[in-house]
C-alpha cells in the first residue's frame, strides 16, 4: 500500500480547504459480505483521500455511496479494482448536479413567490383564488381551476383538479380543507399542497405515479365566507355565514351538516352553538355543492379533510363507537401515514377512529364519504396540540406543510396500490 | 461502518415481554368500576373520551396556578401512565404519571422534561376538580426568581393605558415586548381553567383580547383583562374577563367571570361586558 502512501502526500496539500465540489464524484460501492466492509472502512479511514461517505450500509446487500474528491478519483478506482469491490459512479460531477439544483430552486423560489403569493404567510381568500389560477395557467397540461358551485354570499367555490387522464374519469382523491373558517393552518397547507404537485409532478415517483392511475381533486377552501368573516370580523368565527330562519344566530357548523347520522350525537339543534348541524342535511351550499360534484362524479376512492388543531389522524366512525368495517386497513394506513408525518421533524400524531379518538361527531363529511362507498376517509387535526391553536404562527405553515405531504402521499400511494 | 445488528438477545426480551405486560394490564382489570386506561386504547364504557389527557391539563393548571410563576409555566408533553375509576354515584378519579415541558418555549435552557404525578378528582360532572399533583423540578428556582423578577419589572415599564388589540394576532405572533404580558395572562387564565374543567369539558388559552386595567403604581402588578377559551368539545369561545393581582413569590389573587351563555346576536366572540364581584378574588 506504499503506493497509496505516496499519492496520499501529493494529495493532502491540495484538498485541504475546498469548499466546491468541481469534478468530485458519488461513488455506488457494492458490499457483499464482512471482508467487503473491512477494505471499504480501510479505504475511508485513510485521512489523505478525504472520503466522504454519504449512505453506510446497515445490511450486506445495501450499497454505499461514497463521496470522492476530483484528485482522489484514480488512486480511488484503482484500489477498488485490486480489492475486487464492485462499484458504479452515480453521481459525474457534484458540483454541476449542485449548480443545476441552485438553479432551479432560484427559479422555484420566483416560482415561490409567484408574484405576491409567499407561501410561509396567510393570506386573503382573493390572494389564494389568484394563486390557484396561476397554478392552472402555469401548468395547463396538469391542473385545472373548477368552480363548483357559491356560497351562501355568492362567493365562487373552487377546486383545483390535478389530472394525467386527458378528460378520461379516473378513479379519483378529495382534498378537502378550510371547511372550518378558523382553522387557518387547513387553507394555508392546501394551497402549498396544490404547488407542490404540480412542482414534483415528473420529477417525484410518487407523485408521477399517483397521478398517472388517480386524479386530485383540492379544495383548499370549503367555507369562503366563513374565511373572509375569519379575515374582517372575528378570527374565531367556526361555521358558514348562512341566515338561520328563525334565528338570530347565523351560521351552521358545515361539518354536522353532512348526511351520516344527520343530528345524532355530537351535533347541536341550537342555531347558537359552534355545533349546529343546521336545520337539514346539506341545508348549508358550500356543502351540498361537493356532496353533488362527488355524487355526479361517482368514482371517488379517497376523501381527506383538514382541520386543526390536535395533531390527530382519523378515520370513521365520527357518530357511532361501531367499528367500521374497513377499521382495519385504514388504522393501517392511518399510523403509516402518522409515521411519514413524524419522519420530516418529529411531529407526534395520534391515530384511531373519530368517535374514540377526539369526541362523538355526527353529520360529518368522512362519514359521509365512507358510507357513500368512499373507502380511504380520513380527517387530519395539523398542528398544533394547543399552544398557539388556531392562531398557528405563519413560520410554521411550511414545515406543517411538508411533513402533512407526507402523510398525504402515504395515503395517496395506498390508494394508487388499492384501487377497488 | 459495521453493519448494524440490533443486541439480539435484548430484542428477543422486549419482544417476550410485552404481549405479557399487555396481558397483565388486562388481567388486573375486574369487571366493575375500575378500569386500566392505558393511553391509545379506546376507554371502556362509561369512562370519558380522552379523561388522562384531560386529567393531566387539569392538573397542570391547577399546578401553574398555585406555583404562581409566569416564568414558570409548563404543559403537558405526554402521559405516561393513567388509571380512571367511574363510580356513577361519586364521579371520576383520575390517577396519573405525566411528563411536561416548559411552556414558554423562546425561553432559553431548559430542554428536558419533567414529570409529575397527580390524583384528579371530578365530582360528578361538576367543575373545579379536586386535584392532588407533585411534580419534578423543571426549573432551576433561582434562575426562575430571576426571571420572574424581570418579567414583573418588565410590566412595571409598560406604558399605561395600553393599546391592546389582540395578543397573539391574527397569524399567531406576539411581539416579544408584551410576551410578560401574555405569560401572566396565561397564568391568570391557568386558574380559571383549572375551575372550569369537568370529566366533559376542558379549555385551551386561544388569545388575550383585551386589557382593561393595569396597574403597576402599588409594589404588585394589578391586571384586568379578557382571554378568550377554546372548550372541548363544545368548541364555543368563551370570553373571560379576569383580574389579577400579582407579586413574584407571592400567591396569586384571582377573580373572574366567564360569558356562560350564549348571546342571540352573533355565535362566538362577543365580548359583553358583565358584571364581576369587585374587591372580592374567587380563590380566596
Amino acid at each position: 500500500m506504499k503506493w497509496l502512501l505516496f499519492f496520499g502526500a501529493l494529495i493532502g496539500a491540495g484538498i485541504c480547504g475546498q469548499d466546491k465540489f468541481f469534478g468530485d464524484q458519488v461513488f455506488r460501492i457494492n458490499v457483499r459480505n464482512g471482508d467487503d466492509i473491512r477494505k471499504l472502512t480501510e479505504l475511508v479511514n485513510l485521512d489523505h483521500f478525504k472520503l466522504n461517505v454519504w449512505k453506510s450500509p446497515s445490511t450486506f446487500d445495501r450499497p454505499v455511496d461514497i463521496l470522492v474528491p476530483s484528485v482522489s478519483l484514480l488512486p480511488v478506482k484503482s484500489f477498488l479494482k485490486s480489492q475486487g469491490l464492485d462499484y458504479s459512479v452515480t453521481i459525474e460531477d457534484l458540483q454541476a448536479l449542485l449548480d443545476s439544483e441552485d438553479e432551479e430552486m432560484l427559479h422555484n423560489e420566483g416560482r415561490e413567490r409567484s408574484g405576491d403569493f409567499n407561501y410561509g404567510s396567510y393570506h386573503s381568500l382573493e390572494a389564494i383564488y389568484h394563486e390557484m389560477d396561476s397554478i392552472a395557467t402555469d401548468f395547463p397540461d396538469l391542473a385545472s381551476r373548477v368552480k363548483i358551485g357559491e356560497t351562501f354570499e355568492k362567493r365562487p367555490m373552487y377546486v383545483l383538479k390535478f389530472s394525467t387522464g386527458g378528460g378520461k374519469k379516473r378513479p379519483a382523491i378529495w382534498l378537502n380543507a378550510g371547511i372550518h373558517a378558523r382553522e387557518w393552518i387547513s387553507h394555508a397547507t392546501a394551497i402549498w399542497t396544490a404547488r407542490k404537485i404540480v412542482t414534483d409532478y415528473q420529477k417525484d415517483p410518487a407523485v408521477t405515479s399517483i397521478l398517472e392511475k388517480v386524479d386530485i381533486f383540492l379544495l383548499p377552501v370549503a367555507n369562503p365566507d366563513g374565511y373572509v368573516y375569519t379575515q374582517s370580523k372575528n378570527r374565531l368565527w367556526r361555521k358558514t355565514r348562512s341566515r338561520i330562519p328563525g334565528s338570530r344566530c347565523i351560521g351552521a357548523d358545515p361539518n354536522r351538516n353532512w348526511n351520516a347520522s344527520f343530528a345524532g350525537e355530537g351535533a347541536s339543534d341550537n342555531p347558537c352553538s359552534e355545533v349546529y348541524h343546521g336545520p337539514h342535511p346539506n341545508s348549508e351550499v358550500e356543502v351540498k355543492s361537493v356532496v353533488d360534484f362527488i355524487q355526479k362524479h361517482g368514482n371517488f376512492k379517497c376523501f381527506i379533510d383538514l382541520h386543526s388543531y390536535s395533531q390527530l389522524l382519523m378515520y370513521p366512525y365520527g357518530y357511532t363507537v361501531k367499528k367500521a368495517p374497513d377499521a382495519e386497513e385504514l388504522d393501517d394506513v392511518a399510523r403509516s401515514a402518522a409515521e411519514a408525518l413524524a419522519s420530516l421533524s418529529g411531529t407526534k400524531y395520534r391515530v384511531g377512529p373519530t368517535c374514540t379518538t377526539v369526541y362523538p361527531a355526527s353529520g360529518s363529511s368522512v362519514d359521509w364519504a365512507y358510507n357513500n362507498g368512499i373507502k380511504y376517509a380520513f380527517t387530519f387535526e395539523l398542528r398544533d396540540t394547543g399552544h398557539y391553536g388556531f392562531l398557528l404562527p405563519a413560520n410554521q405553515i411550511i414545515p406543517t406543510a411538508e411533513e402533512t405531504w407526507l402523510g398525504l402521499k402515504a395515503i395517496m400511494e395506498h390508494v394508487r396500490d388499492n384501487l377497488y | 461502518m459495521q453493519p448494524r445488528r440490533p443486541p439480539l438477545p435484548a430484542l428477543l426480551l422486549s419482544l417476550w415481554l410485552l404481549p405479557r405486560l399487555a396481558l397483565a394490564a388486562a388481567a388486573a382489570a375486574p369487571a366493575d368500576p375500575e378500569y386500566n386506561d392505558v393511553p391509545g386504547q379506546p376507554p371502556a364504557v362509561g369512562l370519558p373520551r380522552g379523561i388522562l389527557q384531560l386529567a393531566a391539563r387539569a392538573a397542570l393548571h391547577f399546578f401553574n396556578y398555585r406555583a404562581g410563576s409566569p416564568s414558570a409555566l409548563r404543559v403537558l408533553a405526554a402521559v405516561q401512565e393513567g388509571r380512571a375509576w367511574v363510580d356513577p354515584q361519586k364521579g371520576c378519579k383520575v390517577d396519573l404519571v405525566f411528563s411536561t415541558e416548559q411552556y414558554n418555549l423562546e425561553q432559553e435552557g431548559e430542554e428536558h422534561l419533567g414529570k409529575c404525578s397527580a390524583r384528579v378528582f371530578f365530582k360528578n360532572e361538576k367543575p373545579r376538580p379536586a386535584i392532588n399533583v407533585t411534580c419534578t423540578q423543571l426549573f432551576d428556582k433561582v434562575t426562575r426568581q430571576e426571571k420572574d423578577y424581570l418579567l414583573y419589572k418588565q410590566m412595571k415599564q409598560l406604558k399605561t393605558p395600553l393599546d391592546i388589540v389582540s395578543i397573539p394576532d391574527s397569524h399567531g405572533h406576539i411581539d416579544p415586548s408584551l410576551r410578560p404580558l401574555w405569560d401572566l395572562a396565561f397564568l391568570g387564565s391557568s386558574y380559571v381553567m383549572w375551575e372550569k374543567t369537568t370529566q366533559f369539558l376542558h379549555y385551551y388559552l386561544v388569545q388575550l383580547s383585551s386589557v382593561k386595567q393595569l396597574k403597576t403604581d402599588d409594589d404588585s402588578i394589578d391586571f384586568d383583562f379578557t382571554v378568550l377559551l377554546h372548550e372541548f368539545s363544545t368548541q364555543e369561545i368563551i370570553p373571560c374577563r379576569i383580574h389579577l393581582v400579582w407579586y413574584p413569590g407571592k400567591p396569586l389573587k384571582v377573580n373572574y367571570h366567564c360569558q356562560e351563555l350564549q348571546s342571540p346576536e352573533e355565535g362566538s366572540g362577543i365580548v359583553e361586558g358583565s358584571a364581576m364581584a369587585p374587591n372580592e378574588f374567587s380563590n380566596f
